[in-house]
């Protein structure tokens, strides 16, 4: 066993094997603010990776309505569950991860899904979490009746339950972005990992009898695009790119500006000790704190006073860089602000999104004389 | 009808232009989905969102503040926050007076405006320079080259003048159609409250009074928030200080509405009471500040020019692909809607409702191409199919998957699916201001179809096999010779927002991805712009949005003033009713003028039952199937998984469709990998019975649903009666129940594949159509009604295309709709919901569902897994 730091938890924590940040680690930050549920990144996903046989259920991306909404069955209400009420100091993690929480002799606590808890995966769609009621007609900010829609993907986790969880190492997270892997040649389904997994994205396949995964669409990420579900995203939520490792953060890289600089973006249940890579921006209109706090941790409150301070245009850099979200289906290396003008480059040092904070208005002639024509707004 | 033309909206995209943003049932992130973004990014720039509607809906989840209304009360609502605005004088007084038709007298006598001609010996209509007058039958220009709004001197004779209150004179003074905006004539501030007495040329004096007081004695008397309270179920709080919000954001507030809430009868009244909330607060006709009614992508005026591929002179055909066509009408358009009513005009009692103008022709054959809606998804479709289909003869139909309306077309066109289109096209949307083309697939055909084109000119080419006469096939020339782009581009040249575009271009630009923008007057597209800010005037006869409608036929029906019509069957209370108390303009014709009885409240006489009832007298009142054992209020709104009556269509998207997704259908019972279902609020639930994952029973009137005649045809009533699950749905009102539009129904051979194979898929087996739902469908409930107020020949209105206005029919923007879909209705358990057909469905069994959630589920929800809190951020 080994001592490594994991940042989200602001301590040490045992892990199977030492410390081995990638360069940079590919990495999301979602809007829950923006999200729609339009399901279009489940789409993109599934037509593209999961229509083949022995993969009718598997949903590598999909996107559940909080708080009744999960995919499988109440995936989290069980990890959450089997890890026991837990707390924070400040910002130090004060309980136990899944690994601490192993009982002697297991390397983590898991539970196996069954076969029908992947059925009904939009469960819970659309439903808040109280029923209405004559008091709740009339709802402001904070809302105390609410829902909302969170998307997943795998999380290319820095401490990956699947990967130490395999007896054969049959899977590796990559150096030169961290995507995580299961190399199939090598799996025998014994489904390790999928018990593993504290957010259940590793899937097994019972046609081809091994397990399979977001892949991260490492094939389109190695040329500079975006994953499908990403660039396919039509809230524009999902801002894709390379997380720096802590100590090497660039305030121009728009994933370490809205992890590291604003912490805008928050780990998805980070007391289970994976350090996700996947972030969430957490909704604003929620007023449950309690429930916020139990799925992003602390600093999610902070999270949401500086998201309305953009708002209110005391912050103008996150606002456009969350403007900048699927503006471009290449990767964002770097960006810029300039007065009302948004800039941002790829990898390559291609400028490939420059567009204004706002769209101008524009008022054209009533008669154009060459073209010899009448403009209308009504026509 | 206030604009005088067929609706308003704006680009979505100007909602970041806006500090406020109403959204009446208008569920923007579900149903515009590709324009979501511009609303969550308006939110990230300031503005606050506002959503009304029966549930906590998708797009609350993206709302600053919400407020629940009762189904189909939005004109109530709407009315209630103009009478505060009235009541505090927070209303826009120049915009008011110079753009609205509020200052202009209404005659006591005859409850019709107050002409020039009436008062002034030998008065002579103006001369107007912001209308081109022409004689009946005059050629006018292509619509390209219209400079200004067109009318016949027939018609401009009939408009007259019309006249306000000189408050500096203390006399009457006359404004015309030219007097919008800046041109109002500057000697003249017009009274908008009191009453005055005129001199009529013949001598006899007239009271009169401006439209604005008639409007506030009836709100101030029949619309107060506690009154509205009373109807609509919104907190008094949430009237006033949503109205209060609204009239301190003048040019900066949005009203959106959305499909929801127009699906109900009398749907239009709530257009003309927003329309009024933002005319008050000076909301129309601004980047940030305007109303958009958003039904469907209905607006073909944008392709203005598309009367060159339309109207084409079969007899002078143009085959010069470099010359316009020659235009001339041969076809009449009706509504569909007499076709979904059982091919019948609306004649009750004594009365025939049906404008002459709006008169339908029985129909012999229908030929179309797509449009589920028309058949497969119409309203009381089972009803159409036992009593309608069989008095037409041949039913043609287009289509690349099959759908119910191919389950009983007599002949069924396998037709290119769009992503293999192998000719050209071209779009726009109501939403935004993009010009698209339809780029050629690269693709190879699956099987062998043809494009929808190719079909009607090969039909065409067979008439002249037939008859000898080229004209069939020449009529067709370019589609047959493999490219239509110059009937497109001849559509192009001829509209006002495309001409000086070569199609060729936008092809080319749109095979990289880039589409061209629409020429409109402004970017983005505000209808109302040029109204507001140039003073050009609307599409009315005073030229003003007119909130008061003195046609005869609106005086009979109660509709003069600006009302709220309780539903026609959507509602708990008595239906139909006007929510006014007595008002002297307000004399609506009685059933006895029908020589109806006015306690005949069957489904067919509410129609042109006009009522009138308090507020009190509303919410005291019930829906006369209650007695029966009748609950709930059933909408069928449009949601983010399918697209209207394209119906949820692939496994993969219907897995996602709601809660009952399994691809592995562990239940048997299920139609399909997923189903259809109806949601109702969990205390709902308890007290019917039924728990949540049950199959259930949805009955609506027994008189006409599922199908008139129900009750000797069991064979066909065995597959209609409609079967679905119930979903407990925290998100809705009690005593409402939502059921989506989309699933594809049942049909006669779905319900034998259901029964007979030995997989138990809804399925036919010959044509393999796969119904989202065992028995029924969301059709079983619902019909198709015939609205009196949509069938006048009375109605002045721009045509579709270009700047001339008519007056009655008009298809598309001046006729019955098919928009209700709105019904009462009991719910009956029929079977257990447990996956063995025992027994609770799974996810309840498990304790993961409201209502019967366990102890972790229920900590999980407050959030009780993390003890103690953190502080500041890491």
């Amino acid at each position: 066993m080994a001592e490594v730091f994991n940042w989200q938890l602001n301590r040490m924590m045992a892990y199977p094997y030492e410390e081995s940040r990638p360069v940079r680690q590919a990495a999301a930050v979602f809007d829950t603010n923006k999200c729609i549920g339009c399901q279009t990144c489940t789409m993109a996903c599934k037509t593209c990776w999961t229509s083949g046989n022995g993969q009718e259920y598997m949903l590598w991306n999909n996107v559940e309505t909080k708080p009744w909404g999960s995919y499988p069955l109440a995936w989290d209400v069980r990890e959450l569950e089997l890890l026991g009420p837990q707390n924070w100091d400040g910002d130090t993690y004060a309980g136990k991860t899944i690994y601490e929480a192993a009982a002697a002799g297991e390397k983590n606590i898991g539970w196996i899904p069954t076969d029908m808890d992947y059925a009904y995966p939009n469960r819970g769609e659309d439903e808040v979490n109280v029923s209405i009621t004559t008091q709740r007609y009339h709802l402001k900010m904070p809302h105390d009746m609410w829902f909302f829609y969170l998307p997943r993907v795998c999380n290319h986790c820095t401490y990956a339950a699947c990967l130490q969880g395999c007896p054969r190492q049959s899977i590796y997270k990559r150096q030169e972005d961290g995507i995580v892997l299961i190399d199939e040649e090598r799996c025998r389904g014994y489904r390790v990992c999928y018990e593993a997994c504290p957010y259940k994205k590793v899937f097994y396949n019972h046609t081809t009898r091994v397990s399979e995964k977001c892949v991260f669409c490492f094939p389109a990420v190695e040329q500079g695009i975006q994953p499908r579900c990403m660039r396919n995203c039509i809230g524009k939520i999902r801002s894709f790119g390379f997380l720096s490792r802590p100590e090497e953060v660039r305030e121009d890289n728009p994933i370490d500006f809205l992890v590291h600089v604003r912490k805008v973006g928050k780990p998805l249940y980070p007391q289970f000790g994976t350090e996700p890579n996947v972030y969430y921006i957490p909704p604003i209109h929620v007023a449950s704190d309690d429930f916020l706090t139990m799925m992003f941790g602390p600093g999610c409150l902070d999270a949401i006073d500086s998201y309305k301070k953009a708002m209110r245009g005391d912050d103008p850099k996150l606002l456009a860089v969350l403007l900048l979200a699927v503006s471009t289906d290449r990767i964002i290396h770097r960006y810029k602000l300039s007065g009302e003008t948004i800039e941002a480059w790829d990898e390559n040092g291609d400028k490939v999104v420059s567009m204004p904070l706002k769209v101008p208005t524009l008022e054209r002639v009533p008669y154009d004389e060459d073209l010899e024509v009448y403009r209308y707004n009504i026509t | 009808m206030v604009t005088g033309q067929q609706s308003l909206d704006f680009d979505l995209s100007t909602a970041e232009n806006s500090n406020l943003i109403t959204l009446w049932g208008m569920n923007w992130i579900a149903t515009k989905m590709p324009e979501g973004h511009w609303l969550t990014e308006a939110r990230l720039h300031g503005a606050k969102v506002v959503t009304i509607a029966p549930e906590y809906q998708s797009t609350t989840c993206k709302a600053d503040r919400h407020v629940t209304i009762r189904t189909a009360t939005d004109s109530a609502f709407a009315l209630g926050m103009a009478q505060v605005i009235m009541r505090d004088g927070t209303y826009d007084e120049k915009f008011v007076k110079h753009h609205t038709d509020l200052p202009l007298l209404v005659r006591a006598d005859t409850k019709a405006l107050l002409h020039a001609k009436d008062f002034i010996p030998g008065y002579e209509n103006d001369t107007l320079t912001t209308v081109q007058v022409i004689e009946p039958g005059e050629a006018v220009a292509l619509a390209a080259g219209q400079d200004r709004q067109i009318v016949t001197s027939e018609l401009r004779e009939e408009w007259g003048d019309q006249v306000v209150w000189n408050t500096r004179t203390g006399a009457p003074a006359v404004v015309t159609h030219d007097n919008t905006g800046d041109n109002f004539p500057r000697n003249v501030d017009p009274a908008l409250e009191g009453e005055f007495t005129v001199t009529l040329v013949d001598g006899s004096s007239v009271k009169v009074r401006p439209v604005f007081d008639a409007i506030k004695e009836l709100l101030d008397s029949s619309y107060t928030p506690e009154q509205v309270e009373m109807v609509t179920w919104a907190p008094v709080a949430a009237i006033e200080e949503l109205a209060a919000d609204i009239a301190a954001n003048p040019t900066k507030t949005l009203f959106a509405m959305g499909m929801g809430p127009n699906h109900f009868f009398n749907n239009d009244n709530k257009d003309r009471a927003i329309l009024l909330l933002a005319a008050l607060t000076n909301n129309i006709g601004h980047y940030g500040g305007s109303v958009g009614s958003y039904s469907g992508n209905y607006r073909l005026g944008t392709f203005g020019g598309i009367t060159q591929w339309t109207t084409e002179d079969p007899f002078d055909i143009t085959l010069d692909p470099e010359a316009p066509a020659k235009s001339k009408k041969h076809w009449k358009g009706e509504s569909a809607h007499y076709y979904n009513y059982g091919d019948r005009p609306l004649k009750l009692g004594n009365k025939m409702f049906t404008g002459h103008s709006h008169m339908p022709t029985p129909t012999k054959t229908m030929h179309f191409a797509n449009s589920n809606s028309l058949l497969g998804n119409a309203k009381g479709h089972h009803d159409v199919v036992v009593n309608t289909l069989p008095k037409i003869e041949m039913i043609i139909h287009h289509e690349w998957y099959w759908t119910a309306s191919c389950e009983y077309a007599d002949v069924v066109f396998g037709v290119d699916a769009w992503p293999e289109r192998q000719m050209p096209d071209v779009y726009g949307s109501v939403t935004n201001s993009f010009l698209q083309a339809w780029v050629v697939t690269p693709m190879e055909r699956v099987f062998e179809t043809l494009d929808d084109m190719q079909v009607n000119a090969l039909i065409g080419q067979k008439f002249t096999e037939l008859t000898g006469d080229q004209r069939f096939t020449d009529y067709w020339r370019f589609v047959l010779d493999g490219d239509p782009s110059p009937y497109i581009q001849r559509v192009f040249d001829a509209g006002n927002a495309t001409k000086g575009y070569r199609f060729s271009d936008l092809h080319e630009s749109c095979k990289k991805g880039t589409p061209f923008y629409m020429m409109f007057r402004t970017s983005p597209k505000v209808l109302g712009w040029e109204q507001t800010y140039e003073s050009k005037p609307w599409y009315t006869k005073s030229g003003r949005l007119e909130f008061y409608r003195d046609e005869p036929e609106f005086i009979e029906y109660g509709e003069n003033l600006p009302v709220h019509r309780e539903a026609v069957d959507g509602t708990h209370h008595e239906p139909g009713v006007i929510m006014a108390a007595p008002h002297p303009l307000l004399i609506p014709a009685q059933p006895s003028d029908y020589d109806l009885d006015i306690d005949d409240l069957s489904t067919e006489m509410r129609q042109v039952r006009h009522v009138m009832r308090t507020a009190e007298e509303i919410a005291e009142s019930t829906h006369p199937l209650m007695a029966d054992g009748f609950s709930h209020v059933l909408y069928t709104p449009k949601y983010r998984h399918a697209c209207h009556s394209m119906g949820a269509s692939t496994d993969a998207e219907v897995l996602i469709f709601g809660p009952f997704g399994d691809f592995y259908r562990h239940d048997k019972r299920k139609p399909w990998v997923s189903e259809g279902y109806v949601d109702m609020h969990p205390d709902d639930a308890v007290e019917l019975g039924v728990q949540d994952g049950d199959y259930i029973w949805v009955d609506a009137d027994p008189a006409d649903r599922p199908f008139k005649g129900w009750q000797d045809n069991p064979e066909a009533y065995h597959a209609f009666r409609w079967m679905v699950r119930a979903r407990v749905n925290p998100s809705l009102a009690p005593k409402v129940a939502r059921a989506w539009f989309h699933f594809h129904v049942s049909s006669y051979g779905s319900v034998e594949g259901h029964e007979s194979r030995e997989d138990g898929l809804a399925r036919n087996p010959r044509t393999d159509y796969q119904s989202g739902y065992r028995y029924g469908s969301h059709q079983s409930v619902t019909r198709a009604w015939l609205r009196p107020t949509l069938m006048t020949d009375s109605i002045n209105r721009k045509e579709a295309y270009g700047q001339k206005i008519g007056k009655g029919f008009e298809l598309d923007v001046y006729c019955a709709d098919g928009a209700p879909k709105e019904s009462f209705v009991k719910f009956t358990k029929a079977e257990d919901g447990g996956e063995d057909g025992t027994g609770t469905w799974h996810p309840a069994a498990q304790g993961f569902r409201p209502g019967s959630e366990n102890e972790a589920m229920t900590k999980f929800l407050a959030g009780g897994y993390i003890e103690t809190q953190g502080s500041s951020n890491g």
